[in-house]
């Protein structure tokens, strides 16, 4: 994963308190999602991160996920973190 | 420089006055009372005071995931199927400092679309669905509704953030779910099947006039089909949520098969039982992933305080999703975590609390005796529970939003009232959410006094005291007055007066009926009330009264659209008899289609999108097996007509019966004529101000001062004076009496609702001038009883006598506001005049009466400098909001109200 893409909002330590801010755990203080992530940073589960998510031809903003029978759509930016089939990257 | 009307009004000596009782004094006067909050919370509102609206589509996502899965199942079980999987999947946070926790999304102001519902109006505006949306008359009401572009507020885009439905932002990285999302609903919305059927109507294009008109400006059906209604937490707070998922296995078992001698229904009890159990599941699973977050950041932490605080936390909600809450923190999480639930399953504005210090009295009783905890330990937690409530957003359209709601969320908390065999209903706990209201000043919940002659004096002067922080709350609601009117409504469903006594009031001022229950904890055995009637946010919502007679006066004809609504009466409106006889016909045409479209889209929505959880909540759902569609909720009859702009109608009538049919000064196209020039006026969109004083006269306007000088020197409501409270009393004898003519889905008469919530600004915005001397695009009169801004010359206690000129009791609510000067209620000698101020209104029959303790000055200097007013707070007709999300009607309406010197 390229370090200049994240947003601190694909971070496990950020709570997002709204759209453009949140609040890092780690060294307590507000962020903005849009500014670079410090060397703290862990993986978010989201879509984008799942071995089970295709992204769509052509963009990587949509795409499937592969872990259902359905193969449902979904988006890469979903957050994950109470899908029973999120499995890391 | 173009005059403004306050000189031209000076000049002629025209006696119209924004201060009464004396004049205010030149420096900014501070509100009395004013008190910090604890600390805690204090942190929590300040994060508040700095979080933007948000939205987000996790729920949707997965709602609809699951919802397209189940295709051809039977809609309730695919509903609440769907619905388990959008709880269990929502994400977990827990904000630092927090003692009560979960939110509606993962923000700390988070929200999120409902699509199912209406899909069309957030999209962008150049989208071809909202294109389509506009043409249907709902989107009308969106165009002329403006919000504050202060606070939280997302009214523009910036950045990585989307600004959707005029109000809310999205991460542009969601944007694209939340286009698919809304595609996928097209056609299957209840806002798309309702356009389908209800154009089986055979007036379908004039209803549809009427939307684009903005005579009416609220579809309650497919954008807020709940609300304005108490909820009832008794059955969690008993039995927990393992207790009723045993109950409803019970039942299932006992019904499946059988119709119970309900040849229709009977057999859908074992879909509802099966729906409650996947419901009940899946908000203990959502609880569930908060507790393992707390756990998570427990473990991460590494301050030992905080680290404590995640594991009590965890232990709490552990604890609250399966069982009967053990101690005071336990039952007010619990009760937060239904409010919240219930407010996910639909979208809704208006779910009151009810009467929490009731309700909540048994866990605190015996936590004060065991010494488990404090009042100051309380008090806290009443603050917490401010603000995680203040952090509630409603999603919704511009129009519903902005112009109705101006972007609250109703969550009336009552106080007061009697218990099941008439004693006061007061409690210790009561002084304690009246303290915490005083030191955490934030808009939710909003309290109420539901004021009885018995209530104890220290209690009232305690809620007086709250009055002098200027917050806008508690308002005053008259408890006979309500009981009366529920007896009337609701004896046909078989209430008694001991049932009545259960009421409160949901949303801003709305009546609504309750039920008592028997609750034990820990052997002893208590009685409290809670909410059993179907909400009553739904009907025929918001009827421009004034923009109605406009209609009249131009034969049928909206001059603002150049559309032709009404079908032409071609009457010459030869008397004042036959002026009111046209008025009233076009009226009921208007209630007539609007209730028949209204009950297709509830129709729909009951079919298809019927509350679950909400309902399960309420009795008798779960003893009879049936969701509210079905009839299960106790009283059902709370569909109702709802009017704004009253007064400047009886204003204008009483302008015109005295100008051209009694003193016949001028004729009635005289009259016209004024009003389409608007009495020689700018219109308020040119000078961008709402508020009559501040209009300016066009160049060569001057020819129309005589004629409007009259008009606006014509008799006005609120000053005792029997020529105008004659025409209100005309006017309410009929209304009330109408309004049971039409009959709901539910079979049952609608009645009268008289509240103006924040619609007095976008429906004043499309109405031209009145014959009473308002000019184009301004703000009506606010509420329903309150006099123009400064026509009201005779002081208070000439409102009193005007405003209950008619039997209040017929009507759900009216509603009276006055803004009172911080000075004029100086000290306890200042306090038992606005007690006792309040008590007459109560005495001579007045429902509701609030106060706006402010110094206009304040409310000037903050519309020039919002920066600097970031917490003000002022009360608009019904709730508190604010001052910087208000949008520049309202502001302009507040402003420009009576000030009173002296009460």
């Amino acid at each position: 994963m390229n370090g200049k893409e994240l947003k601190h909002h694909d971070c496990r330590n950020f709570i997002p308190v709204d759209v453009a801010k949140g609040i890092c755990n780690v060294h307590k203080q507000m962020v903005l999602i849009d500014t670079p992530v410090c060397e703290k940073f862990r993986t978010l589960p989201k879509c984008k991160n799942c071995a089970h998510f295709t992204a769509d031809p052509g963009q990587d903003t949509m795409g499937t996920c592969e872990a259902e029978k359905t193969k449902p759509w979904t988006f890469a930016d979903l957050i994950t973190v109470t899908c029973e089939n999120y499995s890391a990257k | 420089m173009p005059k403004k009307i306050a000189d031209i009004l000076k000049e002629k000596g025209i006696p119209i006055n924004f201060q009464y009782g004396g004049t205010a004094p030149e420096e900014l006067v501070e509100r009395e009372v004013k008190k910090e909050p604890d600390p805690r919370p204090k942190k929590l509102l300040n994060l508040y005071f700095d979080t933007l609206s948000s939205a987000t589509v996790e729920f949707p996502y997965w709602y609809t995931r699951k919802w397209k899965e189940l295709e051809g199942d039977i809609p309730v079980i695919r509903r609440a199927t769907a619905m388990k999987y959008a709880f269990s999947h929502l994400t977990p946070t827990i904000f630092p400092g927090e003692k009560l926790v979960m939110g509606k999304a993962r923000y700390y102001r988070g929200s999120f679309p409902m699509p199912w519902e209406s899909e069309g109006y957030f999209l962008a505006k150049e989208d071809e669905l909202y294109q389509a949306a506009l043409k249907k008359g709902s989107a009308s009401a969106d165009e002329v509704s403006k919000f504050g572009s202060g606070g939280g507020n997302v009214t523009k885009s910036f950045g990585s953030v989307v600004s959707i439905a005029g109000k809310f932002g999205i991460r542009e990285e969601e944007v694209p779910a939340l286009i698919r999302l809304s595609r996928e609903w097209v056609g299957k919305s209840v806002d798309d099947l309702r356009s389908k059927y209800e154009q089986m109507m055979p007036d379908y294009d004039f209803k549809e006039k009427i939307m684009r008109s903005v005579i009416c400006m609220f579809e309650s059906g497919f954008t807020l089909p709940l609300g304005r209604e108490v909820i009832n937490y008794y059955y969690p707070l008993q039995y927990g949520f393992d207790g009723l998922i045993e109950m409803a296995k019970e039942r299932k078992a006992e019904v499946a098969g059988n119709a119970g001698g309900d040849g229709v229904i009977g057999m859908d009890r074992l879909y509802f039982y099966e729906a409650v159990i996947l419901v009940l599941e899946g908000i203990q699973t959502w609880i569930l992933n908060y507790a393992k977050e707390a756990r998570r950041l427990a473990a991460e932490e590494t301050d030992p305080t905080q680290k404590a605080e995640y594991e009590e936390i965890a232990e709490c909600l552990e604890w609250i999703a399966h069982k009967q809450p053990r101690t005071f923190r336990e039952a007010l999480q619990l009760i937060y975590t239904i409010h919240i639930a219930v407010l996910n399953e639909d979208a809704i504005s208006g779910m009151s609390p009810g009467r929490v210090g009731q309700i909540l009295w048994p866990w605190f009783e015996q936590d004060i005796e065991a010494g488990r905890t404090t009042e100051e330990e309380v008090i806290e937690l009443l603050e917490l529970h401010r603000v995680k409530m203040t952090c509630i957003d409603c999603f919704a359209s511009a129009g519903v939003v902005g112009g109705v709601l101006s972007g609250n969320t109703f969550n009336n908390l009552c106080l007061g009232g009697l218990t099941r065999d008439g004693r006061p209903a007061t409690n210790r706990l009561e002084f304690l959410i009246l303290e915490a209201g005083i030191r955490c000043a934030c808009p939710q919940p909003t309290l109420s006094v539901l004021y009885d002659e018995k209530l104890p004096e220290d209690f009232l002067l305690k809620a007086i005291e709250c009055v002098k922080t200027g917050t806008g709350y508690p308002a005053w609601m008259n408890n006979r007055n309500a009981i009366e009117f529920l007896l009337w409504q609701y004896g046909r469903e078989g209430m008694t007066l001991e049932e009545a006594r259960a009421f409160s009031i949901g949303g801003c001022l709305e009546t609504s009926p309750g039920a008592w229950h028997e609750l034990t904890l820990n052997g002893k055995t208590y009685e409290i009330p809670g909410g059993a009637g179907q909400p009553t946010s739904v009907g025929v919502h918001f009827l421009a009264n004034p923009k109605i007679l406009e209609c009249v006066l131009f034969n049928g004809r909206d001059n603002r659209t150049g559309e032709q609504v009404y079908p032409a009466h071609n009457r010459k409106l030869e008397t004042y008899e036959e002026l009111w006889e046209v008025y009233k016909q076009y009226y009921e045409m208007t209630v007539d289609v609007l209730c028949r479209a209204n009950n297709i889209q509830h129709d729909i929505w009951r079919k298809n999108n019927m509350s679950i959880f909400h309902s399960l909540l309420k009795p008798d759902c779960l003893t009879k097996g049936h969701h509210i569609g079905n009839l299960g909720i106790r009283y059902n009859g709370t569909f109702n007509v709802e009017s704004c702009g009253t007064v400047n109608l009886i204003n204008s009538l009483a302008a015109l019966k005295k100008l051209v049919y009694d003193e016949k000064k001028y004729t009635l196209d005289q009259i016209r004529e004024a009003i389409l020039a608007n009495f020689g006026f700018k219109t308020a969109e040119e000078v961008g101000n709402y508020s009559l004083v501040t209009q300016e006269k066009k160049e060569g306007g001057e020819v129309w001062d005589d004629i409007h000088t009259d008009c606006l020197l014509a008799p006005k409501h609120g000053n005792a004076d029997p020529y105008v409270d004659a025409i209100l009393k005309e006017y309410e004898d009929w209304f009330c009496d109408m309004c049971t003519k039409y009959e709901s889905l539910y079979a049952k008469p609608l009645y009268a609702c008289q509240i103006s919530v924040s619609t007095h600004g976008p429906q004043g915005a499309v109405t031209l001038a009145t014959p009473d001397g308002r000019l184009a695009g301004t703000t009506y009169a606010d509420a329903s009883m309150s006099p123009y801004p400064g026509t009201d010359r005779n002081g208070p206690y000439a409102i009193f006598t005007s405003a209950t000129c008619w039997d209040q009791t017929k009507s759900q609510n009216s509603q009276l506001n006055i803004k009172v000067h911080p000075s004029a209620i100086k000290g306890m000698e200042g306090a038992r005049k606005l007690l006792e101020m309040t008590r007459a209104y109560m005495r001579a029959g007045g429902f509701h009466i609030q106060y706006n303790v402010v110094d206009s000055k304040v409310l000037r200097d903050a519309q020039e400098h919002p920066e600097n007013y970031r917490e003000l707070m002022v009360r608009v007709a019904g709730f508190t909001q604010y001052w910087v999300e208000l949008g520049k009607h309202i502001q302009d309406e507040v402003i420009a109200r009576t000030e009173y010197e002296a009460v």
